[in-house]
């Protein structure tokens, strides 16, 4: 079957300045395991387009460095 | 440094000696989420780090853990002049205090620290130990409102405080939100004058909130003496005054406010429409029964709902008079 | 290729949510000799419905407030009289208990001045809402307490299926939704506790996770108790809530009553008379969207400052605290604007409704060695509270049943035919992804299950549902993570099919909008005052009417309907 890649609006950003590469919170708290780390850069990112904006990632945010923003089709 | 932690949290507590911020933040976030209490000595000696983010979540961690070791250091984050690590130490130590730390409490409240004074007047509202009131009758006097406001809350906290003379005084304090406060508190208080200060303050102070919150205590005593006053509160400007108005005289009225509760059947706002239609069932004269009717087509539905409640209320005393 | 992790404890409980968490606390302290495992596909830290903590206690029977009587007199009248009262009955009893402890962990409820628990009327009669402006905190302290009563926690685990042997329960199998290991845990008894079945609607926004439940949520429980044999019932009272519209989330009225805010009309008027949901007040609401005089709004425009500011603080700190910028988005602000709201989408969930895997008061199942609790389990109204208390329930009974069973070996062709099933979608990477399976599916279920209730819609429905099978089988998955959500469509697709079957099978309207049925528009209690079971039987869903048990509390029901909206006589 064919795939594409289409393009989405995702509602999670990261600062990747404020990322520390050592940390792993926001990972670990997200109740949909949407957020991972960009294995080349170490920064975290969301790689799914999952999201229920409950905000544990950017709560748990050391740095603040995570913005949740309302999903587009909601917003 | 600390020999006696487990392999799992060492590479933890080692990294939160870090000269690395950045280290320092991962570290003191992942003994956060490990949640294991033998990391509550490094976490308290995190609350002195220089960095402000380190000691926000090292006080977070602390509270997760409800050691109650912990409430003296975080004690002395209330004096942080950082509002958002006051802010976090005054959260978790609304859950750690305990009546055993009154004298704690008692002793920090006399250090000469603003900062500390607000905070410990909110956390004695956990306590309710009227021994507390000796140390917070002088900030009625303070030249900081705030701290007088926080006083004359916190006094009303302190349950067996039955009367208090110089807490009346507050009632005509030139900050508006002391006299919201102190209008409230002396709901509580059973002091002779109270009632004639309510009285005042209902009908003629300035500030509709402090209106509002007299028509609230004035319902707490239930004395009959302020009904007068109530009915010239009636026709306050302010909608929410007219409205707890109706309420304190659902619980005490009689046929002398039938008049004024009657206009306010047809008040622009719902709430008063529906207070005042309990209110006039709850004296339960049969000759409001031809007006109520008329608001049963209120396009409200619980005017509607409240009304017929007011009409069948007086009907059946009606027919157990009649029998 | 796969690696297989074997596990095994004596009380297994799948979800660490609200009911899971302290089915395990409570396992513990039982026996703290015994082993409690908690088996979590998210992170029990911040999992579950409240994961960002919650504004109130909805179901709070307080001494000196309400009785557990009136309690239960009130949930059966809501509930149109359909429910097993002991069950009720337990939550109204053991509410206040869990109350104490819970304070006592350092969950901070609203006192008044004198320290006592300030209540607040929402519902018709009676005081049940305990406002916990503070309550942020909830399940990390939860989950401290899972720590300190030393029971495991195996996050990142999805079970799949309920093993059972010998017609009791004696495990779970599932995946590692991170590394895709396959994970057997023997146990002696279980405790499924995944919440509600949220992802059953479609949202009106279309975005698949923008749901009234955590997705996570997705019927887990439902399914897999079905499968194990289990009853379950109640399915065709659906779950409808009033929500802001497309954010999906609670308005709060609950929240915003006690300061003076309300339901209104468009024009502003109240057209219902009690801000406590339930499906007469859901027919209404959608009655009123239908009139001129929708769209309905909560109205905060005539509240003054201090107080609007008040409700935000404690709404946008809070249980869905996204509020907050949802409206900032749109420029709204409740000082000059209402909150539009609107019905959400479907869903079964017993927390809200009733619908759930049939228990009694002890939170047995009728599989033996089963246990169910929360939002999942058959306990009318039951909130947040009735979680925690069966939670409770189930995690004492089960350590009692397990002193006297020994593990069973699972059967090895079982474990192999489902380990293949389970990993279908991995071996077929470029088939269609499982965001579009289950848009599909969702969509089925708007189209043709949504109420008011249509027989020939509905026949469409389940014909549809039926031959999903296929084309679930067509699905791919590129990572254990979609795998993940892969798996959760099976469970989408399970639900849909009670939900047709039990809606068609009771052939009269009940619980309002819930199962509002245009051809048989009236409530028929000489034909269907019972419930409605279902169960696997020969590979055959199976449906057929329960007697409701013997009421405890003397309800008339002729004389005490459920009324919110009083009309002039
Ligand atoms: C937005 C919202 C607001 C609410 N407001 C209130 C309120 O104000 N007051 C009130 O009393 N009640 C309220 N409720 C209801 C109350 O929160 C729920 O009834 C209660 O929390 C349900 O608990 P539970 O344990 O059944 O589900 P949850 O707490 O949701 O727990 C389910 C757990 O199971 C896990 N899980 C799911 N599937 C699997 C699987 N296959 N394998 C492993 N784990 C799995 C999930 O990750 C989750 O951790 C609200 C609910 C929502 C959604
Ligand atoms: S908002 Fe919630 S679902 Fe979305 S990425 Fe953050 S934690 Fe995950
Ligand atoms: S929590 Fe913040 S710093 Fe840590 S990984 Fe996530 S984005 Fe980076």
């Amino acid at each position: 079957m064919a795939l594409t890649t289409q393009r989405v609006d995702v509602p999670v950003i990261v600062d990747e300045s404020k990322c520390l590469e050592k940390c792993q919170a926001c990972i670990e708290v997200c109740p949909l395991d949407v957020l991972v780390k960009n294995p080349e850069t170490g920064k975290a990112y969301m790689k799914y387009d999952e999201c229920w904006f409950c905000l544990p990632c950017e709560k748990e945010c050391p740095t603040n460095a995570i913005t949740v923003q309302i999903p587009f089709l909601l917003r | 440094m600390y020999d006696d932690i487990n392999d799992e949290l060492n590479p933890w507590v080692e990294m939160l000696q870090s000269s690395a911020v950045e280290d320092r933040l991962v570290a003191v976030k992942t003994l956060q989420h490990m949640g294991d209490e033998e990391a509550i000595v490094p976490l308290i000696q995190a609350l002195e780090d220089e960095d402000t983010s380190v000691k926000k979540i090292a006080i977070t961690a602390i509270w997760e853990l409800t050691n109650p070791i912990a409430v003296k250091p975080l004690m002395a984050c209330l004096r942080s002049p950082d509002a958002e690590v006051r802010e976090e130490a005054l959260s978790a130590l609304k859950e750690l205090v305990a009546p055993a730390d009154l004298l704690i409490l008692l002793d920090a409240i006399e250090e000469d620290n603003f900062y500390m004074q607000l905070n410990v007047l909110i956390l004695l509202r956990k306590i309710h130990d009227a021994q507390a009131l000796p140390y917070v009758l002088p900030f009625f006097e303070s030249e900081r409102e705030e701290l007088r406001e926080a006083a004359i809350t916190t006094l009303r906290y302190l349950n067996q405080v039955e009367t208090c003379p110089p807490a009346l005084a507050l009632i005509n304090d030139s900050s508006a939100v002391v006299r919201r406060e102190a209008t409230l508190t002396l709901g509580y208080l059973k002091d002779e004058e109270v009632i004639e200060l309510l009285c005042e303050a209902l009908t003629d102070d300035p500030d509709w909130q402090v209106r509002r919150n007299a028509a609230q205590s004035i319902a707490l005593h239930k004395d009959t003496s302020a009904i007068s006053w109530l009915k010239k509160a009636l026709s306050d400007e302010h909608w929410q005054v007219r409205k707890f108005t109706a309420r304190t005289l659902q619980e005490i009225a009689d046929d002398s406010v039938i008049p004024a509760l009657v206009k306010c059947l047809t008040d622009e706002y719902s709430d008063i429409r529906r207070d005042a239609a309990i209110a006039l069932g709850n004296i339960g004269n049969p000759e409001v029964l031809s007006v109520l009717q008329q608001t049963l087509d209120d396009p409200d539905a619980d005017v509607r709902i409240f009304s017929q409640r007011a009409i069948d209320k007086i009907r059946q005393q009606q027919t157990t008079v009649n029998q | 290729m796969t690696n297989t992790q074997h596990l095994k404890t004596d009380v297994l409980v799948v979800g660490g949510g609200t009911a899971g968490t302290m089915a395990a606390i409570k396992a513990k302290q039982a026996n703290s000799e015994a082993e409690v495992l908690i088996l979590e596909k998210a992170n029990i830290r911040r999992s579950g419905a409240i994961a960002m903590g919650m504004d109130g206690v909805n179901t709070a029977v307080i001494p000196g407030n309400s009785t557990p009587e009136q309690y239960v007199r009130e949930i059966t009248i809501a509930n149109d009289g359909i429910l097993n009262q002991k069950a009720v009955y337990q939550t109204g009893k053991l509410g206040y208990e869990v109350i104490q402890e819970l304070d006592s962990w350092g969950v901070k409820f609203q006192k008044d001045t004198y320290g006592n628990y300030d209540l607040k009327q929402v519902h018709r009669v009676g005081k049940y809402v305990l406002p916990m402006p503070e309550g942020k905190d909830l399940k990390k302290i939860l989950a401290r307490q899972v720590k300190r009563h030393k029971a495991k926690v195996t996050n990142r685990v999805m079970a799949i299926r309920v093993m059972v042997k010998d017609c009791r329960a004696i495990g779970a199998v599932g995946f590692d939704v991170r590394n895709g290991d396959f994970v057997v845990i023997q146990a002696k008894a279980v405790i499924l506790c995944t919440g509600a079945c949220g992802r059953l609607g479609l949202p009106e926004s279309g975005y698949l996770y923008g749901t009234y439940e955590n997705p996570t949520n997705a019927g887990d429980g439902y399914s897999m108790a079905y499968h194990a044999g289990a009853e379950l019932t109640n399915i065709e009272c659906f779950q409808i809530n009033p929500l802001i519209k497309d954010y999906n989330g609670p308005a709060c009225a609950y929240v915003a009553s006690p300061f003076g805010a309300y339901t209104a009309n468009a024009e502003g008027h109240r057209f219902v008379s009690c801000d406590y949901w339930s499906g007469q007040m859901m027919l209404e609401i959608w009655k009123e969207l239908n009139s001129g005089k929708g769209p309905i709004q909560l109205k905060m425009t005539h509240l003054d400052e201090d107080t609007i500011s008040e409700i935000e603080s404690i709404l946008w700190s809070n249980e869905r605290p996204s509020r907050e910028r949802f409206h900032q988005n749109r420029g709204e602000n409740y000082r000059t604007h209402g909150v539009e709201m609107h019905i959400s989408e479907i869903g079964l969930c017993s927390g809200h409704s009733a619908s759930g895997v049939w228990v009694n008061e002890k939170a047995e199942t009728t599989v033996p060695g089963l246990y169910a609790a929360g939002d999942m389990a058959s306990v009318p109204h039951n909130y947040m509270i009735g979680a925690f208390v069966f939670g409770r329930l189930a995690g004492t009974n089960a350590m009692e049943y397990v002193q006297d069973v020994s593990h069973l070996e699972p059967d090895a062709d079982w474990l192999a035919a489902e380990k293949a099933r389970i990993y279908q979608p991995l071996q077929n990477p470029d088939g269609i992804p499982h965001t579009q399976v289950e848009y599909k599916l969702r969509r089925i279920v708007n189209d043709y299950l949504q109420p008011p209730k249509n027989t020939h819609k509905m026949d469409i429905a389940l014909n549809k549902f039926v031959n999903y099978h296929d084309t679930l089988n067509l699905m791919g998955a590129r990572d254990p993570h979609e795998l993940m959500r892969c798996m959760e469509v099976h469970f989408i697709r399970d639900c849909a099919e009670m939900a047709a079957r039990a809606s068609l099978y009771r052939k009269e309207s009940r619980w309002g909008l819930y199962h509002y049925r245009l051809d048989y528009p009236e409530k028929n209690n000489q034909e269907w005052f019972c419930h409605v079971n279902l169960k696997q039987e020969n590979e055959q869903m199976t449906l057929f009417k329960r007697s409701v048990e013997p009421y405890i509390v003397d309800v008339n029901l002729e004389t005490e309907v459920y009324d919110v909206k009083v009309t002039s006589k």
